[in-house]
């Protein structure tokens, strides 16, 4: 368990004030937070690169604070690789573990078990800079993996590559997280990764940690309005995953929402990619969100192609000038967004009985 | 004009007298030394200064850079008055490091001209090079040193060679400081632009030709290296 005890640290642009933290054994914390929020240098900070002004940090019982960094058992990713040039991919994975002056056999042994995981073993010849973003990312992954760390640091890992890339690294990451069973603190500005990653999530702005959480937790009930802002989605659901008639189908506390085999988002991809991504989540603990202007309130059940339709109650109305948020309870809570003229044609009021449709498409799961 | 001056067999002729082989020696011993005296002070220097903030950094970059304007002759005159007569200078020829008018003044004076210009090829070389990738060699079992000399030193490699040839090519080829501090003695402290100039004051045409033939030699190999190892480097 790592253990951060009222932590500061000024280095004049970037600060840390007063971060206590717990990350649990095995636990995938994110941190999200704008940028100059001091997300890596509370990285750096648990990493040994600098020595804390002020506070503790323990991990698995033991007093870190003063140790160099090559015995804290803490590996680091960056978001820009930082493999070494110079070095075969080969060679920068067995970086560390020649370090520690183990035997020729096991680093081939363990890079090659690391390389198969990571499916890089064939570009163990090649040298960094010929390597694509998601190859170099997956190197450096390894490489600190292969460490065995006590806890891994990821800083905005993924954040630099397409789309498509993005998504099976993060993939991997969930594998790897499961296979070693490692700690892991991860820094993104995504909030997908966030959802499909997170065990805890924590707040950073300004320096400090404005809040600790479940996923949900942060982004149904934040605390401050930065939060809200910052992360600013609506209608999240959590849900298992199955497949139907060339569709997707996910199960939210007994409600059947249904997408596209692909999911919706960002529509890309050939027909080899979709059924790879609906197979991959059959049968899993899915998100689906969907945009609040993309939802059909009525008062009647409507007659069209859309897939969604459920029927509920008016929560709660919201009167923000132009728009009109209406949140409606169908088994779960769906936020919706009506023009200020159709809201009043409606005449809709908390409690009415009201039919929701949205299409298929406008589910994206993640 | 000096290439086409005078034919091969001359230069040939020149090249296997006595006193221009003392010359291409002497020049070939001191250059190595003095840049090898150059890299072992300019790479510590230069990578504290861009890794570290210490107080009195911007006056070190000052004095460092200082004596890129100097006139080497005027750097010759103050090493020849501090070897010669301060009290560190005398105390070091009673110990037998006699610096004035011997090849080791040679040595020191093109060391003296060379180093800031290697310290500068050094640091933005350095400066290139983002500490994060010393940053995950510390936390991949590294010690400082360590994460210094597996990752930081290879991968300025480039600079290190720039900055050597560029250094040996330079200390070749310095005259001023090298004439004030080991005079022009034949036989003795003749370098090969010492030679030059000595064999161009008595009117020994061949002989001068055949040694600015050498000197353009290196100086064009070693730019044409320097190119090519650090083509976009800043300095």
């Amino acid at each position: 368990m790592l253990r951060m005890e009222k932590v500061s640290k000024n280095l004049g642009d970037f600060v840390l004030r007063d971060v206590s933290l717990e990350v649990g054994d095995g636990e995938y914390l994110v941190i999200i937070g704008p940028t100059g929020s001091g997300k890596t240098i509370l990285m750096e900070t648990v990493a040994g690169i600098y020595n804390p002004d002020e506070g503790r940090i323990f991990l698995d019982g033991r007093d870190i604070t003063g140790e160099a960094p090559r015995n804290r058992k803490v590996c680091m990713v960056y978001q820009d690789y930082m493999l070494f040039p110079h070095l075969s991919v080969e060679e920068n994975i067995a970086f560390g573990l020649k370090s520690r002056r183990v035997s020729v056999g096991e680093v081939e042994e363990k890079v090659a078990e690391v390389s198969n995981l990571l499916g890089i073993s064939h570009l163990h010849p090649r040298r960094p800079g010929t390597l694509s973003g998601g190859e170099k990312q997956r190197v450096a992954i390894a490489r600190a993996i292969v460490m065995e760390p006590s806890v891994m640091l990821l800083d905005e890992p993924l954040s630099a590559l397409d789309g498509l890339t993005r998504e099976r690294l993060r993939r991997e990451l969930k594998r790897i997280h499961q296979v070693y069973g490692t700690t892991i603190i991860h820094v993104t500005h995504n909030f997908e990764e966030v959802f499909s990653l997170a065990d805890k999530v924590a707040v950073m702005n300004k320096g400090e940690i404005v809040q600790v959480g479940t996923p949900e937790e942060i982004f149904r009930r934040p605390k401050c309005e930065m939060i809200a802002s910052f992360v600013g989605v609506e209608n999240i659901f959590r849900g298992v995953a199955s497949k139907s008639r060339g569709m997707t189908e996910i199960v939210v506390d007994g409600l059947k929402i249904v997408a596209t085999a692909e999911g919706g988002g960002d529509g890309e991809g050939n027909d080899g990619e979709r059924s790879d991504k609906l197979n991959g989540w059959e049968g899993r603990e899915v998100f689906a969100s969907v945009r609040p202007e993309e939802i059909l309130i009525s008062k009647v059940p409507l007659k069209s192609s859309a897939r969604n339709s459920f029927s509920g109650r008016v929560d709660e109305i919201a009167n923000g000038g132009m728009m009109v948020k209406v949140w409606v309870d169908v088994g779960i809570s769906f936020m919706t967004m009506l023009t200020r003229l159709g809201y009043e044609e409606m005449d809709l009021k908390v409690g009415d009985p009201v039919y929701l449709t949205f299409k298929a498409t406008a589910v994206h799961v993640f | 004009m000096v290439l086409t001056r005078s034919p091969p067999e001359t230069l040939l002729a020149s090249l296997s007298s006595k006193e221009i082989q003392f010359a291409i020696v002497l020049s070939l011993k001191t250059s190595v030394a003095s840049t090898i005296l150059c890299l072992l002070v300019a790479v510590p220097a230069a990578y504290a200064l861009a890794r570290y903030d210490f107080p009195g950094k911007s006056v070190a970059n000052t004095l460092l850079d200082m004596p890129l304007a100097l006139p080497p002759l005027v750097a010759g005159v103050g090493l020849l008055l501090f070897f010669g007569t301060s009290l560190p200078g005398r105390e070091l020829a009673d110990a037998g490091l006699v610096f004035v008018f011997t090849p080791l003044g040679i040595v020191a004076a093109q060391f003296f001209v060379n180093v800031p210009f290697m310290v500068r090829v050094m640091r933005s070389t350095f400066e290139g090079i983002s500490p994060r990738y010393e940053y995950v060699a510390k936390t991949l079992g590294c010690t400082e040193g360590q994460a210094l000399w597996r990752v930081t030193l290879p991968m300025a490699s480039n600079g290190l060679v720039a900055g050597s040839v560029i250094t040996w090519s330079k200390a070749i080829g310095e005259f001023g400081a090298v004439l004030m501090m080991a005079g022009a003695t034949r036989m003795r402290t003749e370098t090969l632009p010492t030679s030059l100039f000595l064999n161009m004051s008595c009117g020994k045409l061949d002989e001068a030709i055949s040694v600015a033939t050498i000197l353009i030699l290196i100086s064009v190999i070693s730019l044409y290296v320097f190119e090519r190892r650090v083509g976009g480097l800043r300095l």
